[in-house]
């Protein structure tokens, strides 16, 4: 196990540094850039349950918001939510193939999205004008990403999945 | 004991929901501020690394692509100076009525502060904030509040504010950015208004509380007033896209596009300006 977790660490400060480097603003479509943080952690909640999802989801979330502008706790409760929620179905439940994990990053990052409308509602209203235009590009947005990405990390994660499933 | 051992997937799902819910009510505290402290310090390593790897790559990659181009442009611009030192003549008639002009409008010829040169290591990771981080803090002499600039061909155009200053980095807030207000003018007919981002995917700005009678055209520039006290006056912020009429307002509203675009700002300039805070205090209250 020990080294899922050292894989989920890398993947993380990955995708964040990627993410918020200027050259990864040539993938916006529409203004909008994927979340890839958010599709690491749905395949973690995804395939090792809600305990692993929710740890990862509120450890990044918390990296993620000393990185942004936003406050402590913004972007660190829809993804440790939706690491937990994800979790609770798991792979047991959701069929791994390209139209399942498709429809899974369309749905969790559009529940991410009214978890930040929410919070933005009650903690930041300057922001929740903005949020709705953002919610539903960034699902597509993910959404297409995920089976590239998830078959990647399928791969990263080949021994330890194997390892779960012998016992 | 053994009840959270048995149900530790709720219990830590509870406790990070509390942790987040009085971290957002709380908002800035020494807390809250040390342990964003310590996710930046862990991960602005790696984000200096990448934005290292990424530069030396692109400027080998550069060098190599652009040593025939080279060759040709000198050729070309031996040509071009001969033309050109034609035009030195007449140069010095325009500078002569620009002096006058400027002198006119009450513009300053230049800014008379001094400035910081800094790069842009990092922007925010999400869609629904847009800041840019820079590599000069406040060990560089940055202050919350300065105004940072990048030259748009020879003008110097308005790319932010600095919003937060840690020991060698700082924040940038863009003009892009909703939560960003400046005072602007109309470069022709002096009118002025407050200025905005207009959302969180958008590259644009719009300018509220511009009279109706005010002449808008197509294409007009907008530069930076001194209302608000962060900026200085003069500095280019855009052009005008489009007005429109509010029917119950006796005021208009404009859609601007910036002159510099948020994707390709590489290199700015931060102004060792304080802001005037009474002004800015004044400049808060306007919602």
């Amino acid at each position: 196990m020990i080294y899922s977790y050292i894989y989920t660490a890398i993947l993380v400060i990955v995708s964040l540094v990627i993410q918020s480097h200027s050259s990864f603003d040539v993938l916006r479509i529409a203004g909008v850039k994927p979340d890839l943080l958010f599709i690491v952690i749905i395949y973690v909640s995804y395939m090792f349950g809600s305990f692993y999802g929710e740890i990862t989801g509120f450890l990044s979330g918390i990296l993620h918001d000393s990185l942004s502008n936003s406050p402590l706790g913004l972007m660190t409760f829809p993804k440790m939510a939706l690491g937990f929620i994800v979790g609770m179905f798991g792979r047991t439940v959701i069929k791994n193939n390209i139209l399942t994990i498709l429809l899974l990053l369309f749905t969790a990052s559009i529940v991410k999205g009214i978890f930040m409308l929410f919070l933005c509602y009650v903690f930041h209203q300057s922001l929740a004008s903005s949020v709705p235009g953002v919610i539903l590009p960034e699902a597509f947005y993910n959404a297409i990403l995920a089976p590239p990405l998830f078959y990647i990390f399928d791969k990263i994660y080949q021994k330890e999945i194997e390892r779960e499933s012998s016992h | 004991m053994e009840f959270i051992v048995r149900h530790k997937t709720i219990v830590a799902f509870v406790f990070f929901t509390l942790f987040c819910i009085i971290s957002l009510s709380i908002k800035s505290t020494s807390l809250t501020i040390s342990i964003e402290g310590i996710g930046s310090a862990l991960s602005l390593p790696f984000q200096k690394g990448y934005n290292g790897i990424i530069n030396g790559l692109g400027g080998v990659w550069r060098g190599y692509s652009e040593f025939e181009t080279l060759r040709n442009d000198v050729k070309s611009l031996r040509e071009k100076l001969q033309k050109y030192e034609s035009l030195s003549e007449e140069i010095s008639e325009i500078k002569i009525e620009n002096k006058r002009l400027r002198t006119v409008l009450g513009l300053k010829e230049s800014i008379p502060y001094s400035s910081v040169h800094a790069s842009v290591i990092s922007k925010d990771p999400d869609n629904w904030f847009r800041t840019i981080i820079i590599n000069r803090g406040e060990s560089d002499g940055i202050r919350i509040n300065m105004p940072v600039i990048a030259f748009y061909g020879s003008q110097k155009a308005v790319v932010g504010k600095i919003v937060d200053v840690k020991g060698s980095i700082s924040r940038v807030l863009p003009i892009i950015s909703p939560e960003f207000k400046m005072g602007v003018i109309f470069q022709e007919n002096r009118s002025p208004g407050l200025l905005r981002g207009l959302s969180a995917s958008s590259n644009l700005c719009n300018i509220d509380y511009v009279s109706k009678t005010a002449n808008v055209k197509f294409g007009g520039i907008i530069v930076s007033s001194e209302q608000g006290g962060v900026f200085p006056q003069g500095l280019l912020v855009g052009t005008v896209l489009k007005s429109e009429g509010i029917e119950t307002s006796a005021y208009q509203r404009v859609i601007v596009k910036p002159a510099l675009d948020y994707y390709s700002i590489h290199e700015v300039f931060v102004i060792k300006k304080e802001a005037d805070k009474e002004l800015l205090e004044l400049f808060k209250e306007l919602k």
